[in-house]
Parts: C-alpha cells; structure tokens; sequence
C-alpha cells in the first residue's frame, strides 16, 4: 500500500535534503554567528513538522482517487458510521505520514542529538494528534470543495499561511518585531504547538513560543484533532450526496 | 404489506435539474428476489444507492429491514451487502486482500474469512487469480471480485446491480445459481437489471422503471400475461382452414385476434396460451383439420417494457432520463 507513494516519498526525502543542505545552511549564516548552529537546528526540526504537515495532507488526494475509481461509495456502503469512516481515515492518513517521515526524523536525530529521551517520546506521540488533526483537516476540505483542482490550490494556499503564520521557521520573538497581529496568530496555531512541542522533544528549548510545555501544545493539539474530527463527520454527512465530484 | 423487508415512501432524487428517481413507491418482501429492471439511466442505480445509504434522498423516505434510510443509517448499513455496477475495489491490491478486507470489515472471524473466501474464489473459478493485482485483471474478472463481496458477506439484504455485466455465459450461469443459493440461504435480493431475460429467471416479482418512474410491479408471469394478446400460437394444418373454424377460433374469450398467414397456416394472439392450447387443439380435432405443427410463444419482458412504456429498452436509453422543466 506504501509503495504507491514511493516516487512522492523519495521526492519528498530529496525536498528534505534540499531544505536542509541549501536553505538551513546558508540562511543559518545570515544569523548573528553565536546564534548560527541554534537556528540551523532550529530550522531541521521545523522542516521536519513542515514534511509531517504536507504528507499528512496526501489523504485528501487519496479521496479524490477513491472518488474517481468509485471506492468512496463503496466505503460508504460499508457497516461502519461515518464517525468510524473519518476518524478511520484521520488516523491511517496520520500513521501513514509517520511512516513516511520516520527516516528523516531519524536523520534529524542524528543531526541534532536527543537530550532527553523521555521528552521526545511524549513530543513524539502527542505529535500523532498533530498528523491525524491535518489528515482530518484535510478530508474536510476535499470532501467539502469536491475538486481535486480547487483542492489542489487552496491547500496551496492554506500552506503559505499555515506554515508562514507559524514558527516552523522563524523564532516567535522576530515575528513579533514584524508584527504583532502575526504573532497572536502563531500562538493560536497547530503548526507553532508541534514545532514547538517537537524542539522541545529533542532539547532545542531556546526560542519556544507556547506555555507551559509540553501540556499548552499537547492542549492545542489535542483540540485541533477533535475539532477537525467532528468538522469532518458532519462535513461528510452533509456534503456526500453522491455524484459531483471533479 | 406485512412482510415487506425493503418500503420505500415516494423516495425522489434529484441533481439539480435530473429527476433520477420521482416518488418512487415500492414493497420489496422479505425473502424474495425483486428485480429492478429499466434502461440505463431509469433511476435503479440511484435507487439502490439511496437504499444503502450511499446517498441522501431529496425528498420521500425509506425503511430496509425496519430502520429509516435517513435516521437510523449506520442500522441499515448493518443489514446490507452492496455489488455496484462498476466494481468498486481497491486498486492497488490483489483479489485475495480485497475480498479478506470485505469480509474483515463485515464482522467475519478470521477462521470464516478463510473459508468463505476461499469457497467463493473457487466457485467464481478465481483461486487460481487471487494474487493478481485487481488492475491487472480483466473488466469481467474484476465483476466476478465485486459480485464475490455479498457472497462471502451474505448479508440479509443484497443488493446486486447489474450482476452479470461483462461475464460469460458460463459465469452468468454459475452466478445466476449462486445468487438463487443466497437468497435460499435467507437473504432478500435486490436485483438491479437492465438485462431482462436476467430477471426473468431469476426475479420472484419485477419492478419495471423509467425515467425514474415506477412504471409496474408484479411478477414476471402476471406482467407477461397482462399484455392484451401478449401470447402467439401459430398453427400448421394438413388443409385449407374453413370460415367456420375461424369464427370458432375467434370465439375463445382469450383469442385477441387471428391471422391467416396463408390459406393452411394461421398466427392468433391471445392470453394465457398454456390454458387455452389444448381447447384450440380440440376444435381442430373435431372439425377434421389434421394439424401438422403448431408453435407457441409468449412475450418476454422486453415486451412487457414496451407495452409499458411505448419504447423498446435501446430507445428508451437513448431518451436518458428525466429532466425538471426550468
């Protein structure tokens, strides 16, 4: 079933590297020198929840490939209520992008050192409510828009603010400096609870942005995932009529 | 009706200006096999997905197995097993994984898993392709995986579209018979067709539809015997037949009309020609008129949909279904 994907795995694994020896290298140097190896690392455990936020998304593809080959009716023909339906394809859409992700956290690792082995295990799991969250998110809006190509952009879109209004990239304390309504907005978002939570797991602890860790983020994403649950099994109640996909 | 399994309440479907199926008003009883026959694009489909709870009707309601299509969904979707027309599998795996994750969902232990789904495959004469990737069989192949679903599962209501689409004569016949044992075995089978010698043999009572319409339900005798003159006997005599014969023959309530295909041969349409033969044999034994050969037939279904409908079933799908007027 994972071997579909090989072909997005091993480009997303190239994407990886890419950001990591080319952007994280060279923007790291961009840096006040004393500062230089905090962002580099910095930056790798943030494009690590980048790469768990974008394959996380591919189960909304994988809706509109049922709905061509007609495997969506077939699932909802099945004895199983449509909460067990979403739930079931939050949760496979989240492990399924651990597998993916699972070697390049382990690369991480290896560039980063792991500090405390206790932290990155509670990181680690609290971030499956991140994975399934995105994969409910994502199912929402596939099921809810019913084309693949306004799917395709808005998730585009949704990416651009998602991760730039986040502190995936950049410590909160210069966001701030940019602007201040930026930053309310990265304090509110899941993509700041699991980069946060993940530098916390693996012991970069300078530049966090939520409190008190690990229980604020865990909190956060632990909301994310019900509200996009719930969101989701009345989205798929209301919106599968059958028909008009694109 | 007491025993009926399946009601549906004027059951309507509508996608924006289709009307797919318009107050569609059926019993289906618990036990039988109950065709639904029509042209492509009559509503059957539709009709099957509302009553599976694949789809939302827009308006009507519908009660399988005692629970509410709209209300009580996740009940219905508990007493059903669904072929679609098209077969709807997982791509990416084999015959075996496929029909295993079927029965797997369905609640089977895994020791009945095994069995069943080895007996199934066996019986469709697949064993031998259960770990071929389903891309890579044939259409008709990938019919006999979908068709295998509801009979690993044996649901208490099947509903079954288009069973033998793509299929074989021999495959037709091992399904046909397979079908016939599900329903034996208790369940209720929803038989959605536009092949009707398919539900001619199979069906205990028919529904015909059209442009989302129930044009008539019965069975497939009453239907075939509610056309006026339906029947046709054509007779051979050693001799020329007399006036008087005629008159005679024309007399029988059932005869509708008589023709004289020549001055030795005559073609009559009549009703219930099973009952009536034998009398009409009479008559030519008492009027000495040796009969040479006689040929009887009776209409089939298509004949039914054309008395009902005004079209033969290649006509009536290229007329596509019914639209709302704007």
């Amino acid at each position: 079933m994972f071997l579909q994907y090989k072909f997005l795995i091993i480009m997303r694994a190239i994407w990886f590297a890419a950001q990591v020896a080319f952007f994280g290298l060279i923007a790291s140097r961009m840096v006040v020198p004393e500062l230089a190896d905090v962002y580099f690392e910095y930056y790798v455990a943030g494009v690590v929840i980048m790469m768990l936020y974008s394959t996380s998304v591919f189960i909304g593809y994988d809706i509109f490939e049922e709905a061509e080959h007609g495997v969506f009716e077939y699932l909802l023909s099945l004895p199983v209520s449509r909460r067990e339906l979403v739930l079931g394809r939050s949760i496979g859409g989240g492990i399924r992008s651990f597998i993916f992700i699972g070697p390049i956290v382990a690369i991480t690792l290896f560039v980063i050192g792991l500090a405390n082995p206790l932290n990155f295990l509670i990181a680690f799991s609290a971030l499956f409510l991140f994975a399934f969250g995105v994969s409910g998110m994502s199912i929402t809006i596939a099921v809810g828009l019913k084309s693949g190509d306004r799917f395709d952009i808005l998730m585009g879109v949704l990416n651009a603010f998602i991760i730039r209004l986040s502190t995936t990239m950049y410590p909160q304390v210069f966001v701030q400096d940019a602007s201040q309504l930026y930053a309310a907005l990265t304090t509110i978002n899941p993509v700041t609870f699991a980069s946060d939570l993940f530098r916390w797991g693996v012991g970069i602890e300078k530049y966090l942005t939520i409190a008190p860790m690990p229980l604020a983020p865990i909190l956060g994403l632990t909301a994310f995932f019900f509200a996009f649950t719930f969101v989701g099994v009345t989205v798929y109640e209301k919106r599968l009529e059958g028909g008009g996909w694109q | 009706m007491s025993d009926s399994i399946i009601s549906t309440m004027d059951l309507t479907k509508r996608f924006e200006d289709l009307v797919a199926v318009d107050h569609l008003n059926l019993n289906i009883e618990d036990g039988e096999i109950f065709g639904l026959l029509g042209p492509n694009g009559a509503g059957k489909t539709t009709t099957v997905l509302m009553l599976t709870t694949v789809i939302k009707p827009t308006e009507g309601n519908a009660v399988v197995g005692g629970f509410d299509v709209k209300r009580q969904p996740d009940d219905v979707r508990r007493l059903i097993g669904i072929c679609f027309q098209e077969p709807k599998i997982l791509w990416v795996s084999n015959s075996w994984d496929v029909l295993n994750w079927h029965a797997k969902v369905c609640g089977l232990s895994t020791q009945e898993r095994k069995t069943r789904v080895k007996d199934v495959l066996e019986s469709l004469n697949m064993w031998s392709h259960r770990q071929k990737k389903v891309h890579g069989l044939s259409g008709g192949m990938r019919k006999r995986i979908e068709i295998a679903k509801v009979l690993i599962q044996r649901p208490k209501i099947a509903f079954i579209d288009e069973p033998t689409a793509q299929i074989d004569v021999i495959g037709k016949h091992k399904i046909w018979n397979m079908i016939r044992e599900l329903r034996d075995a208790g369940s209720t089978i929803i038989l959605a067709t536009n092949e009707l010698y398919e539900a001619d043999i199979l069906s205990d009572r028919v529904a015909i539809m059209h442009k989302g319409r129930l044009m008539v339900c019965d069975t497939p005798k009453t239907l075939k015997d509610s056309i006026p003159g339906g029947d046709s006997v054509e007779i051979q005599l050693e001799k020329e037949v007399t006036k008087n014969v005629l008159e005679k023959l024309k007399a029988f309530h059932e005869v509708v009309d008589v023709v004289n295909i020549d001055p030795n041969r005559l073609r009559a349409y009549l009703n219930n020609v099973e009952e009536v033969v034998p009398d009409i044999m009479k008559l030519f034994l008492r009027s000495r008129m040796p009969v040479k050969s006689i040929h009887v037939s009776e209409p089939s279904l298509d004949d039914v949909f054309v008395h009902y409908t005004g079209l033969t079933i290649e006509a009536a799908e290229q007329e596509g279904p019914a639209r709302r007027h704007k």
